[in-house]
């Protein structure tokens, strides 16, 4: 049979339990810390108390620390994304869930403008000219490169044909060169003799190698006949 | 209070088909329970199955439970009533679940060298024997304020006893903790 003890002398067993557990108020605390000053009784018990409650306690912490969750709770069903993002928006204020209305539409319209760009078949780059509104694939511009190169070339050609010919004709024209001993003033007729031509009197064309000759002989006659014509002493 | 209102609703959810409310009256409520049945017990294992037991048996009975007391003293009057059920098989069985772990914890403190270890187990060893051998009514009241962490208040609505009675109970019950003890620190 159990005996409800209390602290026989005193009778202050509810008071005693109430501030060991801290929860007298403020003036009966007070009260009952006078009391014990003169109890000796309380005192002892209080004291013992505090040891059983310190014993207590060191065995629930080891109880306790090891505790972990049953397994019917310790993995807790996932949420879905969609269950989630209900939670976020239930308990965001008005501006943010704009925010993300906003974000998710933007989002939405970069993947759609993103999706469409790399999924369309591959197109050639377009080189458009300053005037003309038409495109040309990049097999065009190669051919049209290539075209240009062969006429250049052709063209080319043709005038180094033309030119050879042309060398040809005048190395073949070109009269043996003469012994002038004529006067200073048959000089430009004996010139234009040595360097006569077919072509017309205002066509030049470039000095042969003879003609060069024969223009520096006439050219040093002609200024040795200079000199003997300033000497004052002839 | 705004946690038992809560449990309430919780339970309310349960009852209307939320499979997630019970797991989180579970949530709540299981260290706690956990921490009574250890205390009654005085061992971990018995204590882990009878906080499970008390939860299924919560779950079973969830119908039952008509709101007029609060969750939290429903489901320790189940794990006391589980708590008693497996003292009572364990008495049938000539088994002493108190003996096993005091055997069981000197036996460790033999593997354990320091002294003051060994000192800490047995004093450990020394208050589940003495608490143990507290009758119910006492051993209930302790474990709550000590092991729940209860008021003195929400013991009394929990057990339905007059406050006067929670906290005369609570000291002849530390009284005779202090005795036991006394007496195996004697030995």
């Amino acid at each position: 049979m159990m005996k409800e003890t209390d602290n026989s002398t005193c009778q202050r067993a509810g008071d005693l339990v109430s501030v060991l557990y801290g929860e007298a108020t403020e003036s009966e605390q007070r009260e009952f810390e006078l009391h014990l000053k003169q109890c000796g009784n309380c005192r002892a018990e209080f004291a013992a108390f505090t040891g059983v409650r310190e014993a207590i306690g060191e065995w629930r912490d080891q109880a306790l620390t090891g505790f972990v969750s049953s397994p019917m709770v310790a993995a807790p069903r996932r949420k879905s994304a969609l269950a989630a993002l209900r939670q976020f928006l239930d308990l965001s204020p008005l501006w943010m869930k704009g925010a993300v209305g906003f974000a998710a539409v933007v989002f939405c319209v970069l993947v759609v403008l993103v999706f469409g760009r790399f999924s369309s078949s591959p197109r050639e780059v377009p080189i458009a000219s300053g005037n003309s509104p038409a495109v040309y694939t990049k097999e065009d511009v190669e051919r049209a490169v290539a075209d240009a190169l062969a006429k250049q070339e052709a063209v080319a050609q043709k005038e180094a044909v033309a030119r050879k010919e042309h060398e040809q004709r005048v190395i073949e024209e070109v009269p043996e060169p003469k012994v002038i001993v004529s006067s200073p003033g048959a000089k430009s007729s004996n010139l234009a003799k040595s360097t006569g031509s077919p072509r017309a009197p205002h066509e030049r064309r470039p000095f042969s190698r003879a003609e060069r000759e024969q223009l520096a002989a006439e050219l040093r006659l002609v200024s040795s006949s200079d000199e003997n014509d300033l000497d004052p002493d002839r | 209070m705004e946690t038992l209102s809560t449990d309430e609703i919780i339970v309310e959810r349960a009852l209307s088909g939320d499979a997630e409310a019970f797991g989180e009256i579970v949530r709540r409520w299981e260290r706690r329970i956990f921490a009574l049945t250890y205390g009654i017990l005085g061992r971990e294992e018995d204590a882990r199955d009878a906080t499970q037991e008390t939860f299924l048996a919560a779950f079973r009975n969830l119908r039952g439970f008509r709101g007029e007391a609060k969750v939290s003293s429903w489901l320790h009057r189940i794990a006391v009533n589980q708590c008693l059920t497996r003292q009572r098989r364990a008495k049938v069985r000539n088994e002493s679940a108190l003996e096993d772990s005091a055997e069981s914890d000197l036996a460790a403190t033999v593997d354990e060298s320091p002294m003051s270890v060994v000192e800490g187990r047995q004093r450990t060893v020394a208050v589940r024997r003495a608490l143990n051998g507290l009758p119910l009514e006492l051993r209930q009241i302790v474990v709550m304020k000590e092991f729940e962490e209860l008021t003195f208040r929400e013991i009394a609505e929990a057990l339905e006893l007059p406050l006067s009675t929670v906290k005369s109970r609570l000291y002849t019950g530390l009284k005779q903790l202090q005795l036991r003890l006394e007496k195996f620190g004697a030995e």
